[in-house]
């Protein structure tokens, strides 16, 4: 589980802490990555930019160990506020660095990409938006697709993504954000999505 | 008209970097003041803190980021020059966007609203100059991320009457030199 949120007092990191208690209610093994408390840093540096197309593109220890995180994971849940119709420079940064040739994907004899995150079955987004729904689409939601659908494409045919999100989220009150909580720990919970 | 190169590639010698100097050539060939901010190259910080987080309702962007707030705030054309990555920009300049675009430079939120009141009213024309590795196929299916963060969010923000033009180049993992040269050549005729 990865959360990207610069205030450890977020509803960002309250949400987290809920999707932990319904994965280990649900029996699961959890190990959660907080990118902002971890420091990362989360511009790919021109030595990882040297590295990237050579046998060995991970050459710092944080983004080693959490590439092997990666590697042994059957599920990817993503916990972030949508700034910018997307996910916060920090997670784009985690995916730069650590989803590398050789840990996320593979290029074959013809420089075509092919998916090596096979391990991984399920990945799971929770995010709040400060748009409302209708215009989160109309803007395209570009953290879910590249979640859903380009990061998906590294995974196995059978993969599943499950998606929990709360609209408009500066204009709620504490009820409806208390019940996006319950509803993430109750889905997380579960094996499969729905709420 | 003004123009300001937004760059962003961490190595000098990448096909990116030859993209931005002959758009920088092209700009300027045609009469255009031009500035660029290369963001590898100037140290820009991509980290957005904990600190601008809690003062991000309030006016005013963090005074470490000044320079960047000016160069938005005279263009009147921004042409973002970088590698497509994860299906859209690079954490460093999804940085740039999260730091610098921020309450009172770009947009604000009247009281009660959850949309955002744009105010880059000075930003008339923006341009995308990336690469993607993957196909144009690819691309469409996985939803074209990075150009409808360009062409609908940060649009949104500028003058109503903003064009947008997009110049990507699909497939460059596979791309022969030719290819490569015929883009180049494409980037200097589109800007000049």
């Amino acid at each position: 589980m990865v959360t990207a949120h610069p205030c450890a007092d977020s509803f960002t990191h309250a949400a987290a802490a809920a999707a932990r208690r319904g994965l280990e209610r649900g029996g699961n093994d959890v190990t959660s990555l907080d990118l902002y408390a971890l420091g990362f840093a989360p511009a790919m540096s021109p030595a990882e930019r040297a590295a990237y197309h050579t046998d060995h593109p991970l050459i710092d220890p944080l983004t080693s160990e959490h590439a092997r995180l990666v590697q042994r994971a059957e599920m990817l849940v993503f916990v972030y506020p949508t700034w910018w119709s997307g996910p916060p420079a920090i997670l784009r940064g985690w995916l730069e660095r650590v989803f590398v040739p050789g840990v996320a994907f593979r290029f074959d004899a013809r420089g075509k990409l092919r998916p090596a995150l096979t391990n991984v079955r399920q990945i799971v987004g929770i995010s709040t938006y400060g748009s409302p729904r209708r215009y989160v689409k109309l803007l395209n939601d570009g953290g879910r697709r590249m979640l859903t659908r380009a990061l998906r494409l590294n995974c196995g045919w059978r993969t599943r993504t499950r998606w929990l999100a709360l609209y408009s989220f500066d204009t709620l009150g504490d009820t409806d954000r208390a019940a996006f909580l319950d509803r993430v720990e109750r889905s997380m919970s579960r094996r499969r999505g729905g709420a | 008209m003004k123009s300001l190169v937004v760059y962003c590639h961490p190595d000098p010698a990448s096909f990116t970097a030859a993209v931005r100097d002959r758009a920088i050539g092209a700009l300027q060939s045609r009469g255009d003041e031009v500035r660029v901010d290369d963001l590898y190259a100037q140290g820009f910080d991509p980290l957005f803190t904990a600190t601008e987080r809690e003062h991000h309702l309030e006016h005013g962007a963090n005074p470490a980021v000044a320079p960047y707030v000016d160069d938005l705030l005279w263009c009147e054309r921004l042409v973002l020059v970088y590698p497509t990555w994860w299906s859209g920009q690079p954490a460093m300049l999804k940085g740039w966007i999260e730091r610098v675009w921020v309450n009172g430079v770009a947009w604000e939120l009247p009281a009660g609203a959850n949309r955002l009141r744009g105010r880059l009213r000075n930003v008339r024309r923006i341009v995308a100059i990336t690469s993607h590795g993957s196909s144009k196929l690819s691309n469409a299916l996985e939803g074209e991320v990075g150009k409808r963060m360009v062409s609908r969010t940060l649009r949104s923000l500028c003058h109503p009457l903003t064009r947008t033009t997009w110049l990507a180049f699909y497939g460059i993992d596979t791309a022969t030199d030719d290819e490569r040269r015929r883009f180049l050549d494409k980037i200097e005729r589109k800007l000049s």
